[in-house]
């Protein structure tokens, strides 16, 4: 039973974690309407550039270097959008050329690490905490630290969307862009800030993650792909309290799974949830309807 | 036969490999309209089945894997090209009937990227990271031959199966299964609402596509003769695209053409180049890059191709066809594909 509340306490961490990750990629579809390939690219991008900042230039705290490089993949994504996503998607009325245009940027942005950072395992520079005791759980400071990041940021997404302007024009735009901009929302603008938060959510999902894990290399936002696809279709796409909500179940499934089965293949399970997902409720547990 | 031509006759190889590839994303995307982001995966099980089934029982091998049969070439090959359609009949059965294109799309990447992970994990299945090596030299009982004649002879073969497998493409693209896969391309619903059964000619068109992928995949086994999963991360699925693109969605010789400027001439030939000291792997990265970028402005200048698809006429009323001076009309300048991309500008985007 301990082993089982263990990796329970693991789960928390991975779906906190993935809630940063989903949230940032669900906020960008719901606004953009196609599906950013390059999203795991973000995150390691987002990742290594932490890693410059709290290792290589600055010598920096990690949280402060977090801070910056999330940041940076913000204003990273605002230029992506600027001059490479938002002319091919208005360009072509079909989504596929769009799509292809960023599953090209994701193999770009995987070989630009590779090329600058080599496949070398990294690891931040940060002090070794000692794992400490809460309840049943065994968890270390930054993993507690990385967990209240997580829910502070979900708070406030929601207190963004719920009460400020912007949070409304961006709802109003997920359900209808035409609608929304012929009432007077400038939706050019709210895209452009949809794609800040989008990067910066990116970055920092990467740095947690590559904190959590213990090393980055150019290669982890991409094998979490999937994962954070998992958590969004279970949720049902474009909606961001079903991405939070998918996030903390696949987060726990995958960690919880691995007292059962061998470890290797934890990240699977959350294939095999989306498969179930697909094959008993494809839109998600909380649909949104004409989303799928 | 000195290492000059060598080397030409493996880029040979690669071209007609990638022709073969190309055909059967093309049939699934460009004729289509599936945008399967998994398709190295299938590339990959064709190449491990046909691997499998050729080498003898693992037993002493030092390598673990199933099958083991020794099963001569072409049949091993027609083996690995089914075990693709049996995994496209799955993945076709849970995702084409419910989703629309980039849920698909979602769905298929990942896919993708977790059967990487399984063949890398379970080593009992093909060997794990490190691979299946020592496969069989096909042929090898009845020919004899040097390393050295092995690869123009096995390109020539490469060719040859290339060669069929145009012509049964040919045959489909310009039957009535091939005007229908357009016509769901083109519109779905439209297509739909015409009677067509949308599913079944997407499956039939996954199904196809996917026997062409491994197909493809057992030749590079058999070509190198060994297979791991270095040969098949989830962007090597973008190479097959970008081949499509740069040569011509929809259209076969595009597709050639393709394979020949992205396959051979972007990503083989600089494998030549000697490595920058102190940076290795480096030409690698940005010769990927390249890719990238170059399919990037091939989409946004030239989105048709490099040869675009045919205009396919087909038989009219001989007034409409033929002016007063008995001459037959000429067609108009663009194809209606082109046309459709093209006009894209001004059309204002349905709201979604």
């Amino acid at each position: 039973m301990s082993q089982f509340w263990l990796s329970f306490g693991f789960g928390l961490v991975t779906a906190s974690v993935l809630a940063i990750a989903a949230v940032g990629l669900s906020l960008q579809f719901g606004i953009t309407n196609y599906i950013n390939f390059a999203y795991g690219d973000f995150m390691a991008l987002g990742a290594y550039l932490t890693y410059y900042v709290n290792a290589e230039i600055f010598h920096i705290d990690i949280w402060v270097s977090m801070v910056i490089g999330s940041l940076l993949m913000g204003v990273f994504a605002v230029g992506v959008n600027h001059f490479l996503l938002s002319p091919f998607a208005r360009r072509f009325t079909k989504s596929f050329y769009v799509l292809i245009v960023t599953f090209g940027l994701s193999l770009i942005m995987l070989n630009l690490l590779y090329a600058i950072w080599g496949s070398n395992v990294r690891s931040y520079n940060m002090r070794i905490e000692q794992v400490l005791h809460i309840g049943p759980f065994l968890l270390t400071k930054n993993q507690l630290i990385v967990m209240a990041i997580s829910i502070i940021l979900m708070l406030l997404v929601h207190v963004m969307l719920k009460t400020t302007r912007l949070g409304k024009s961006m709802r109003a735009m997920s359900d209808n862009t035409t609608l929304a901009m012929t009432t007077g929302i400038d939706t050019r603008r709210v895209t452009t800030v949809t794609w800040f938060l989008s990067g910066t959510m990116a970055g920092l999902a990467g740095t947690v993650l590559g904190i959590t894990e213990g090393n980055i290399t150019p290669g982890s936002g991409e094998l979490f792909l999937f994962v954070i696809f998992a958590a969004v279709i279970l949720g049902g796409v474009g909606s961001i309290y079903g991405a939070m909500a998918g996030a903390v179940l696949i987060g726990l499934a995958t960690e919880v799974s691995a007292v059962f089965i061998n470890p290797a293949y934890k990240l699977d399970v959350a294939f095999v949830i989306l498969v179930l997902t697909l094959l008993f409720r494809p839109n998600g547990l909380f649909a949104q309807p004409g989303k799928a | 036969m000195s290492a000059f031509w060598y080397y030409v006759f493996t880029l040979v190889f690669f071209l007609f490999d990638y022709f073969i590839l190309a055909m059967g994303l093309n049939i699934q995307y460009g004729e289509t309209g599936i945008l399967n982001f998994a398709y190295i995966a299938f590339v990959a099980l064709g190449a491990y089945v046909t691997g499998a089934v050729s080498m003898p029982n693992s037993v002493g091998t030092g390598q673990q894997y199933i099958f083991g049969w020794g099963i001569p070439f072409p049949f091993n090959l027609i083996m690995g090209g089914v075990a693709a359609m049996v995994l496209a009949f799955v993945v076709a059965l849970i995702t084409l009937r419910r989703l629309r294109t980039d849920y698909l799309a979602m769905v298929l990447i990942s896919l993708s990227l977790v059967f990487y992970d399984i063949v890398n994990n379970y080593v009992r299945l093909f060997n794990g990271a490190d691979g299946l090596y020592n496969v069989p030299e096909p042929m090898s009982g009845v020919f004899h031959l040097t390393l050295n004649a092995f690869v123009p002879f096995f390109a020539l073969v490469t060719g040859a199966v290339a060669l069929i497998l145009w012509g049964v493409m040919s045959r489909i693209t310009r039957s009535p299964l091939g005007r229908t896969f357009r016509a769901i391309r083109d519109d779905p619903d439209v297509a739909a609402a015409l009677g067509k059964g949308v599913f079944r000619y997407q499956l039939t068109s996954m199904l196809i596509g996917s026997f062409y992928a491994g197909v493809g995949g057992g030749l590079l086994i058999q070509f190198g003769g060994s297979f791991n999963p270095t040969a098949w991360l989830p962007g090597e699925t973008f190479v097959v695209f970008a081949v499509i693109i740069v040569g011509g969605v929809g259209n076969n010789v595009g597709l050639l053409m393709g394979a020949l400027l992205v396959e051979t001439l972007l990503i083989h030939l600089p494998a030549f180049l000697p490595n920058i000291p102190g940076h290795p792997g480096l030409i690698e990265y940005i010769d990927t890059m390249v890719v990238g970028v170059v399919l990037m402005l091939m989409l946004w200048f030239r989105p048709q191709g490099v040869v675009p698809e045919r205009l396919r006429r087909f038989p009219q009323p001989a007034g409409e066809l033929a002016n007063r001076d008995g001459h037959s009309v000429a067609p108009p300048e663009q194809s209606h594909y082109v046309a459709a991309i093209t006009t894209d500008d001004s059309e204002p985007k349905d709201a979604q």
